[in-house]
């Protein structure tokens, strides 16, 4: 009769199918972490003509400043380093960079040891945070509010120019409470100022315009033109942010807006704060320039071609007061400018003369090198011909691409705006701490988890073991997962997430386990019993989950730092306990059962 | 354990619950929580000596390179230091007193970490956290309403109260700094402390639909008794985990490790005798879980 008995709860081909294509693939993607990581310096270059390398002789260059290199691999444009020493990472760059500077960039970056065919197949190791591999991290705070009291005053100074060239002597214009610009006049001059306020209503068209009686007008950042401006303040703040840290030669910095008006870098690696402190502080700027047929100052274009350009700038990128990219008449993307009163007069003078001719823009900017030096460096991000005679609006056209258009307004809009940054937070992770996080985090996995797999061996016996298999599945499976996602990183109190994980997801099986158990002493047979244990607790065990789902969830979006990194492994650790705790615990279940009716031994008397 | 013995341990419980929540008010007031530099802003420069240095010595040392007032605290055997300046007497970056701490001091120096955080910072992580714990709460509250009984699920929310209170008297009356990573130990009680709380109300639910003529009290220590094992099994992994991290894991993640701890031990008990009293205490009534007349029917049939 019992033989007779058909499993209702067997799994067919397909699902045993799923769940063995799924085990594979996350042992695949978990696989790099068993290798980890190996730090690496990066020398690139577009140059053709630059300096050779051979592996031999990078090899001894460093070996002797006591540097380590494991191998050396040469690639298009350039070639990268593997170390045997993280904490050597920074000096191997310094002496490369004083040897190479001329031809080559360095860049500092962590890469998977484990074997080729698993980077090719696209498996990462899971990202360190920076508890665990040292670095620093910043809060910074953007003040805004001087940014939109410039912009007030930017406005300010556009409407006393225009009040004067229309010569309506006694009119003011002043920056009142509220974000206003108040604009008073004789009411003589009221028709005098229609042509003042017209321009600055085309000059604005995102502020709010009203008139206050005869001798009042009122100029006014709505909180919505507020809000915007400061979302542009913030992006093009980030945008510069990371252009500098690229720079650095950081390659795998995080840079994030944090809430209204904060932002968050992380340099994995930087072991001196001060110098990271240095270039995010420095300042950027941009100038128009005219060419030069012989004898100006060379610059260099984005693809390495040299320009001959006059020396002194035709306009700076002060005079700037907003950029925007947009589309010409024929659908090529082009930016538009909008110069303040002063560079527009300017920009009408040249242009008058020199329709036809080129104008060259230039982006410099200062940093600092190690030595606290200030190094300019100038590269021409635009080149294009004057086609009329220019306004305080004109076009920079024919860009590449929509996406570069958009670039250049972010790059122009970023260099006329000053928003004051200052660091309210700064922590610095020593080599050495990261190393002892790493061991002790893993310390306390190894002792937790042979607790575990020691009390369900003996408590439940053979189901004990599928228990415990299934929990080892689970961590293969929430460190595949976690390999696999772009935005998951590993912190200290990750590990913790982790070790707490494999605590809780036995709960999933007890929980079935004890089911069983309740319906084999109601009289039920060793196959109902699993399958009635295994059906009833499900209901139980996703209700039981959801809830830590839900601070997993919230914890995720507001966390800082390190407490991330426990939401993250708290999360994805209940969706692969469910996953390995019920799915594959079933499908081991069912094949033991198939072999042995002796499995509950343990659990059923 | 038989129907008396569990509503004897539910009632001891209950009161000693009551007894709990008062003495963490209590605590709370008088003490109040020693919160991490994240929240009150300062600075912790944290180093190992690669010997044994004295106090004495080593205040010494520090007094004639760091600038301003700080505090020196020891750990490991006075091998491994943290100095702790206020954020107004931090008047020189780290990096200037640690990197002359290197060169005159007679014992190898090895830099850990260091914190700073600006007053600013902790006001917005207080509020953040407060946020959090908020929008946790009442996620929670509408999926539990959602789910369960009203009864049932105040019963839940007053266990878990009683739980995030206990944790925080426990930080108040030892002194634990109490961090970031102690909130989102916090947040994490929230959901596990619900998770037990659940189960039993889960029972409860199933036992009163199947038997319609026992009186509450004894459905829910029904309900009690047979998820006991589970609930004490799962309990006990999760605390041998929680050890394990308090013991091997390191200073960092002390308070986070004492957060869960406190939070599962206390959420054990409060699963079990505060969840399922409450309800009953609120008039729960087998009646509120008669199964209407077609679901008996699709219960009949197989």
């Amino acid at each position: 009769m019992k033989t007779a008995y058909k499993h209702p709860g067997r799994y067919s081909l397909w699902q045993y199918l799923v769940l063995a294509f799924t085990l594979i693939f996350m042992t695949l993607s978990a696989l790099p972490n068993w290798y980890g990581e190996q730090p690496t310096v990066r020398l690139s270059s577009e140059q053709k003509d630059a300096t050779a390398l051979t592996p031999n002789a990078l090899t001894k260059q460093l070996g002797e400043q006591g540097i380590e290199v494991t191998k050396v691999v040469t690639e298009n444009y350039g070639v990268t380093i593997y170390l045997q020493q993280q904490d050597q990472q920074q000096h191997a760059q310094q002496v490369l960079k004083a040897a190479y500077n001329d031809d080559y960039s360095t860049a500092l970056a962590m890469k998977s040891a484990a074997p080729a065919w698993l980077s090719d197949l696209g498996m990462n190791p899971v990202k360190l945070g920076l508890d665990l591999r040292g670095g620093v991290r910043f809060l910074l705070k953007v003040d805004t509010a001087v940014a939109v009291k410039e912009q007030l005053e930017q406005i300010q100074s556009h409407a006393k120019q225009l009040i004067r060239s229309n010569r309506l002597y006694g009119a003011t214009a002043q920056v009142i409470a509220g974000n206003k610009v108040e604009l008073s006049y004789k009411e003589s001059q009221f028709d005098g100022m229609k042509a003042v306020k017209k321009t600055l209503r085309q000059s604005y068209p995102q502020l709010d315009f009203s008139s206050d009686g005869p001798t009042r007008f009122v100029i006014a950042y709505g909180e919505q033109a507020i809000a915007q401006f400061e979302t542009e303040v913030m992006a093009q703040n980030l945008h510069t942010l990371r252009d500098r840290i690229e720079e650095l030669g950081i390659t795998e910095a995080v840079t994030q807006r944090k809430g209204k008006n904060h932002i968050r870098i992380e340099l994995p690696g930087v072991q001196d704060p001060s110098e990271a402190k240095r270039i995010i502080g420095a300042t950027a700027a941009l100038d128009f320039h005219e060419v030069k047929a012989t004898g100006g100052k060379v610059f260099l274009t984005k693809e390495g071609k040299e320009v001959s350009l006059k020396p002194l700038p035709l306009l700076s990128g002060k005079h700037i007061k907003d950029a925007r990219a947009a589309f010409s008449d024929m659908g090529v993307p082009e930016v538009h400018l909008v110069l303040d009163e002063t560079g527009g007069k300017i920009m009408t003078k040249h242009s008058q003369k020199n329709v036809g001719n080129p104008m060259v823009t230039v982006f410099t900017d200062y940093t600092q090198d190690a030595q606290g030096r200030s190094i300019k460096t100038a590269k021409i991000i635009n080149m294009a011909t004057i086609t009329s005679v220019l306004g305080s609006r004109f076009s920079i056209t024919n860009m590449q691409s929509a996406q570069a258009a958009q670039e250049l307004a972010l790059l122009l809009r970023a260099g006329s705006l000053t928003a004051p940054v200052t660091i309210e937070a700064e922590s610095t992770i020593g080599p050495t701490l990261g190393h002892e996080n790493i061991n002790n985090g893993l310390a306390a996995l190894a002792l937790g988890l042979a607790v575990i797999l020691i009390f369900m061996g003996l408590w439940y016996r053979r189901l004990g073991a599928i228990a415990n298999i299934a929990l080892g599945l689970n961590l293969i499976c929430l460190l595949g997962l976690m390999s696999l996602i772009p935005g998951a990183v590993l912190t200290l109190p990750g590990i913790a997430g982790l070790v707490l994980t494999v605590g809780m997801a036995v709960d999933t099986n007890v929980l079935i386990f004890e089911r069983i158990k309740e319906e084999s002493n109601k009289g039920r047979s060793v196959l109902q019993a699993v399958d009635q244990g295994y059906s009833n607790a499900f209901a139980t065990i996703l209700d039981a989950n959801i809830t830590t789902l839900i601070t997993a969830g919230i914890l995720y979006g507001v966390g800082y730092g390190p407490v991330k990194g426990f939401a993250i492994t708290l999360g994805l650790g209940i969706l692969t306990s469910m996953f390995t705790g019920v799915f594959a615990s079933r499908a081991m279940t069912n094949i033991a059962m198939l072999k042995s009716k002796k499995l509950l031994k343990g659990v059923c008397a | 354990m038989n129907n008396q013995a569990i509503t004897k341990l539910r009632n001891t419980g209950f009161k000693t619950a009551l007894v709990f929540i008062v003495m963490s008010i209590v605590g709370l007031l008088m003490y109040g929580l020693n919160l991490g530099i994240e929240f009150t802003g300062g600075v912790i420069t944290r180093f190992e000596t690669t010997e044994v240095v004295s106090q004495e010595k080593m205040q010494q040392l520090l007094q004639d390179q760091v600038q301003g007032q700080f505090k020196l605290e020891s750990a490991k055997d006075n091998t491994q230091w943290s100095v702790h300046q206020e954020a107004d007497q931090a008047k020189e970056h780290y990096k200037v007193w640690f990197d002359k701490l290197v060169k005159v001091a007679d014992v190898g120096v090895q830099f850990l970490d260091s914190d700073a955080f600006g007053p600013q910072v902790g006001e917005q992580l207080i509020n953040q956290g407060g946020l959090a714990m908020m929008a946790a709460l009442v996620s929670i509250l509408l999926y539990l309403a959602m789910r369960f009984e009203w009864r049932l699920a105040v019963g839940a929310i007053t266990a878990l109260f009683h739980d995030v209170l206990v944790v925080l008297g426990v930080f108040a009356f030892t002194g634990q700094e109490f961090n970031l990573t102690a909130l989102a130990a916090i947040l994490a009680v929230i959901g596990y402390s619900l998770n037990d709380s659940i189960i039993v109300g889960d029972r409860v639910r199933e036992l009163m639909r199947l038997n319609k003529d026992s009186t509450l009290d004894s459905i829910i220590n029904a309900a009690i008794a047979s998820t006991m094992t589970r609930t004490l099994i799962t309990s006990g992994t999760t605390l041998a985990t929680i050890i394990a991290i308090w013991v091997l894991a390191g200073t960092p993640l002390r308070g986070f490790a004492m957060s869960l701890f406190t939070g599962i031990l206390v959420g054990t008990l409060s699963s079990i005798c505060i969840a399922a009293t409450v309800p009953a205490l609120l008039g729960l009534d087998v009646d509120h879980y008669k199964i209407k007349p077609e679901e008996e029917q699709e219960m009949l049939t197989p």
